[in-house]
């Protein structure tokens, strides 16, 4: 399985803002409402990230928890990346 | 009704197989096992011996070819008291002048009456295993009225709906020649086809737009009066393209299955059938209903025991004055988060952008939403007028077009045209 940083999600993440004529901010603060990363944008990231892993991602196993932000996105899906 | 033709009416029509021209009568005479026989050809010059076998001598046949039939279909074929026997190229217990050697056959678990006159189709399996639906050559024989003289292509895979179809056809009707594709010319048809004078060809959306994606000029050059499309839902975009090759030709489109027979003929040049049509009622002609969405025929030439309304399993839509036949029900589905999505609709969409010679459109599982739309897309050939279009360009084109959570994220660009023995991409 390939291994993705997270400077790597990132690329993904600031490419399906980019397919979406927006862009992502530096800040991993950035409020997601605000950026306009929707449910559709996530999703499409979370399949970003397993074509280049080759890897289905479990989104069971964290469990929910609240994500905000940039960030917020990142963590969660480096750590469901690393399980 | 009475089946077999003792004599059939095109046995003088030519027929172009392997490479050489004949006629039926010319083809190999055949000493098939007693009935209930399975015939798993493995060229085509044998499954048209076979198919006139049948219409000369009657019995109960089922004919095939062996990649469509593996060794658990082989055994329910036994089990349902069927002899097994494969005939052609280097199939082992093959001897055409002598008949069929019984080493080469699998006989039946055990023996039952013969369904005289009976021929077996298998169903392409789309919905699942193949299943065996009862015909007979008068039920195949779905064309009848006089004919103009056609040269016709036959590039369907052996005892399927749609190649007994053209078989029949040419069987039945002086003035019908055939020209047989083998799996190995498929690629380069239109060549055999020119050479051969076929002005008449049948063939599935797929078929037809890896034709035009592969060697657009090389098809113009065929001389086609008479272009058919069926097996798949049959777009827009598809007859149009094929107008522009062909302005002067009749194209015609048909919805047919195993089940219920050749129930929907268009020749207007335009997807779907008129909503007038629906409910009407006319002796010998089926009658196409629209029930929950759903394409419903009854049909006179349906298999045997599917007598009544058929519940086909494609979506139906009546759009404007037409009845659009868009795609299987259960596939066609895609729910999004809640949204249900038309994955042939967003296919069409697809499919209309210039440099977009063939999508296929699914979902794909994803978080939060269940499901997300993806594709995958064959680019026409290089046209300076137009840049071919990256993921970003066709996800912008259908954003542009479509709901925002019916546009496919993630488009993958392959190489080539898939197809399935079937003629179809996704079967």
């Amino acid at each position: 399985m390939t291994q993705l940083t997270r400077a790597r999600i990132r690329d993904l993440m600031g490419q399906v803002l980019e397919n979406q004529g927006r862009v992502l901010p530096d800040d991993d603060g950035a409020d997601l409402r605000e950026v306009g990363f929707r449910s559709l944008d996530f999703s499409e990231l979370a399949l970003r990230v397993e074509d280049e892993t080759g890897q289905e991602l479990n989104f069971d196993a964290p469990g929910l928890r609240r994500i905000a932000t940039v960030g917020d996105v990142l963590d969660f899906l480096v750590e469901l990346h690393r399980q | 009704m009475s089946v077999a033709f003792a004599r059939p009416a095109g046995v003088g029509n030519r027929v172009v197989v392997d490479g050489t021209t004949a006629t039926w009568r010319d083809l190999p005479e055949l000493a098939l096992p007693a009935a209930p026989v399975a015939v798993l050809v493995h060229s085509a010059r044998y499954a048209l011996a076979a198919a006139r076998h049948h219409a000369v001598h009657g019995g109960e046949l089922l004919l095939s070819t062996p990649g469509r039939v593996d060794a658990m279909m082989r055994d329910e074929l036994r089990d349902a008291g069927f002899t097994v026997a494969e005939l052609g190229a280097d199939a082992v217990g093959v001897d055409t002048a002598g008949g069929v050697d019984t080493g080469g056959t699998a006989a039946p678990a055990g023996f039952r009456p013969v369904e005289r006159d009976r021929l077996w189709l298998l169903t392409s399996g789309s919905t699942g295993r193949p299943k065996r639906v009862g015909h007979t050559l008068a039920s195949l024989t779905t064309v009848r009225g006089e004919q103009p003289a056609r040269t016709w292509l036959c590039p369907y895979a052996p005892g399927t709906y749609a190649w007994w179809q053209v078989v029949t056809l040419s069987l039945t009707q002086p003035g019908q020649d055939l020209v047989v594709v083998e799996p190995e010319q498929f690629d380069d048809w239109p060549a055999l086809a020119a050479a051969h004078g076929v002005d008449a060809a049948s063939g599935t959306p797929t078929f037809w737009r890896r034709a035009l994606h592969r060697d657009p000029v090389g098809l113009a050059r065929v001389p086609l009066r008479q272009l058919t499309l069926g097996g798949e839902p049959v777009d827009q975009a598809i007859l149009d393209r094929l107008r522009e090759v062909f302005p002067t030709a009749r194209i015609s489109w048909i919805y047919a299955s195993s089940e219920v027979g050749a129930a929907v003929v268009v020749h207007d040049g335009r997807a779907g059938f008129p909503v007038e049509w629906l409910d009407r009622t006319t002796p010998g002609r089926p009658t196409l209903g629209v029930r929950d969405g759903e394409l419903v025929i009854t049909s006179p030439y349906h298999g045997a025991g599917l007598d009544g309304p058929i519940r086909t399993g494609d979506r139906a839509q009546l759009v404007g004055d037409r009845v659009l036949i868009s795609g299987r029900l259960d596939s066609d589905e895609i729910n999004v988060g809640g949204s249900k999505i038309s994955a042939s609709g967003v296919r069409d969409v697809l499919t209309a952008h210039p440099r977009v010679a063939w999508a296929r459109v699914t979902g794909r599982r994803a978080p939060l939403l269940g499901h997300m739309v993806v594709a995958e897309v064959v680019l026409t050939a290089a046209d300076p007028a137009t840049a071919a279009p990256d993921e970003a360009g066709l996800v912008r084109w259908c954003a542009d077009r479509l709901p925002e959570y019916a546009v496919p994220r993630r488009i993958r660009v392959l190489t080539e045209i898939p197809v399935k023995e079937t003629l179809k991409s996704d079967v």
